[in-house]
């Protein structure tokens, strides 16, 4: 584990919102994934990917938040994927049982492929 | 009965205290000394002086003995009485006949006693005896205790030889009642005579607290010295212990190390219950794990636990009342102490004056004041059967996971604030802590996972004065336990609830992943409640595949 502290960088790719949640993902920092995700909601972004290849760790108040995050979008039929995700943190999904209500690719790029495909 | 004593071989370093005993007539004769009290923690062998110097006088014929036991006295006045009276008639005459079986044939009526007594020329006895009956015709409950404890004086006086009168836990003489407990205070102040008297030296045993309450009588005031019981020395100990697992056809391995004794800081009632037990566990070569799982045994399950739960019992005086002692009990072991009543109250759950009734009499049985370690395990075998509901084998594994961990293991132990991002320290540690264990990375994770989610958890549930988590890291080669502790809101297992995650996720419930996760990664996972504190304990078997070569 690197302590790196928590930050939440995005980019807008087309259509779809790229967001990179970086360091320990825990409730305050979930928070600011939430809000940051929410933003580009507002905005009618209904296509998010989540490029986890900088998040080392995550707990469960994190992943509470991240389903929260799939709830909001899936009451607008918007999609989310995660991508780039260690296999620890893949395990840890698997571990809940989440992982297949997940849309989970290796990388970032299969995500805006599999989007921009409109395969939604 | 004073005839069982243990071998004279067998009781060490208590030469200087029998042989200043056994002078004690001279002593008071010349006003040079009094009556003695033993002191010393429970176990000691204060008990067992007595019986070694009633076997030697009783033999050497220079004094008369006389043993009593208030235990096991019925404290009824009038059933003490007549107890305490045919007690010493039995015994005098067993001594003056050199026949030990005289004393503990106490189904033999007084009045078949009068031929022997009057073929040894002990006119002054019979009439001893026929007073006695006299006042017990007239139900004089007063007279009937008078002439009893007189008797030893009488005999003296009368035979011009001393009594010496060993009176074991005699504290429970305050407790002597007429018909109804609590009814006739003072009573033990009828003693005061018999200790007054220069041909009657007493020797006499008890809780020191409650002795310190008898001897504020100003009656008894003066006329008594404490004779401390110390330890046996280091050596002596294991020489005891050898002694008894040689008595018992139990050798030692070579590789033994009998440093766990130190445990019993020389207490030679823990040494021979030890021993004991090694024996009932039908052990024949000692090795360390036998010792330990002879310790184990006896703290939970054998004379040693049964002693102590017998003084439980004898102070708490109901069930209910027992219960909330032994909480309070465990509480002080868990903290070092204890602290104000209003909080205690919290803890025994009986409220604050019986709370307060209850630290009254922990303190005069002197359990409050005894810090061995032997105690404090028969404590925590105690709460852990009575009041968690643990089976005996589950709690002599946890008492000699204890030990067998404190030899063979490291421990860890640290101390976090209940503040945001304090679990990331919780998670350093135990990276740190696996890598001294060559534990590989994904492991590591997991064990960080597994603590963040246990930590996060205390701190939901704390909110309490301490705001804080314990946490305490036992590694073993082949396995890592966890402790967490944290006081605040009760966190139980049934608290846990495993829906489905179709269901969880239908139903919008986002929360509640944590444990799951914990019993995930964790090979067992154990909540309990002791006091005010939860306590969840994490163990981690370690794979060979889970180790870096």
């Amino acid at each position: 584990m690197k302590s790196v502290p928590f930050s939440v960088a995005s980019r807008l790719e087309g259509d779809a919102a790229v967001i990179y949640p970086k360091g320990y993902l825990n409730n305050l920092s979930g928070e600011s994934l939430v809000i940051e995700c929410g933003n580009y909601i507002s905005q009618g972004i209904t296509k998010i990917v989540v490029n986890f290849s900088e998040t080392d760790l995550i707990n469960s108040i994190g992943i509470s938040l991240l389903l929260q995050i799939m709830e909001d979008l899936k009451n607008i039929k918007g999609t989310i994927c995660c991508t780039n995700m260690s296999k620890f943190l893949r395990d840890t999904f698997e571990m809940l049982g989440l992982i297949q209500h997940m849309r989970v690719f290796p990388v970032e790029s299969d995500a805006l492929k599999y989007l921009s495909a409109g395969k939604v | 009965m004073p005839f069982n004593a243990i071998p004279a071989e067998d009781f060490l370093n208590r030469e200087n205290e029998l042989n200043y005993l056994k002078g004690l007539p001279a002593l008071k004769g010349k006003a040079l000394g009094g009556d003695v009290f033993l002191e010393g923690a429970r176990g000691m062998g204060k008990t067992e002086l007595l019986k070694q110097l009633y076997r030697s006088l009783f033999w050497e014929d220079q004094a008369v003995p006389f043993y009593y036991s208030f235990k096991t006295a019925n404290l009824k006045g009038a059933y003490f009485a007549k107890d305490y009276f045919t007690a010493f008639v039995r015994q005098y005459l067993a001594c003056a006949k050199k026949d030990p079986s005289l004393a503990d044939n106490a189904a033999e009526p007084l009045p078949r006693l009068m031929p022997a007594l009057s073929s040894l020329g002990l006119p002054w006895l019979i009439d001893c005896i026929e007073n006695f009956e006299e006042q017990t015709r007239k139900n004089d409950f007063y007279w009937q205790l008078v002439a009893a404890i007189a008797t030893p004086v009488v005999a003296a006086q009368k035979s011009g030889k001393p009594v010496i009168v060993m009176l074991d836990d005699f504290d429970a003489a305050s407790r002597l009642y007429e018909t109804s407990i609590g009814d006739a205070h003072g009573l033990i102040s009828l003693f005061a005579e018999s200790l007054q008297n220069r041909r009657c030296p007493h020797v006499i045993t008890g809780s020191a607290g409650a002795l310190d309450a008898i001897f504020t009588d100003h009656s008894l005031i003066g006329m008594t010295e404490r004779m401390p019981l110390g330890p046996l020395p280091e050596n002596l100990a294991i020489t005891l212990f050898k002694s008894h697992l040689a008595n018992l056809q139990i050798t030692c391995a070579s590789s033994i190390e009998l440093e766990f004794l130190d445990i019993l800081k020389g207490n030679p009632l823990y040494i021979r219950n030890i021993a004991k037990a090694a024996g009932k566990m039908q052990k024949q070569e000692l090795t360390k794990k036998d010792l330990i799982e002879s310790y184990c045994f006896e703290v939970s399950t054998g004379e040693t636990a049964f002693y102590w739960s017998s003084v439980f019992s004898r102070y708490a005086g109901t069930a209910a009342n027992r219960k909330a002692m032994v909480e309070l009990l465990m509480h002080s072991v868990e903290n070092g102490g204890l602290e104000e009543v209003a909080r205690l109250a919290l803890v025994s759950g009986v409220g604050v004056t019986e709370t307060e009734a209850m630290l009254g009499r922990l303190e005069t049985a002197g359990i409050l004041r005894n810090k061995d370690a032997v105690l404090r395990d028969v404590i925590r075998c105690c709460y852990l059967q009575e009041i968690a509901g643990r089976d005996v084998n589950d709690v002599q594994e946890k008492i000699a996971a204890k030990y067998l961990s404190e030899s063979e293991a490291s421990c860890f132990e640290l101390v976090i604030p209940m503040t945001s991002n304090a679990e990331l320290v919780v998670a350093k540690a135990v990276e740190q802590i696996g890598k001294n264990m060559n534990l590989n990375d994904e492991l590591l994770n997991y064990l960080q996972l597994a603590l963040l989610e246990v930590c996060i958890n205390a701190m939901e549930h704390g909110g309490s004065y301490e705001k804080k988590v314990f946490l305490k890291f036992i590694t073993r080669p082949d396995k890592l336990e966890i402790v967490i502790e944290n006081s605040g809101r009760q966190f139980s297992a049934d608290s846990i609830t495993h829906i489905p995650v179709e269901e969880k996720l239908q139903a919008g419930m986002k929360r509640g992943w944590g444990f799951k996760l914990v019993y995930s990664i964790m090979d067992s996972v154990k909540i309990e409640r002791i006091n005010d504190r939860t306590r969840i304990t994490l163990t981690k078997d370690i794979t060979e595949k889970e180790v870096v070569k």
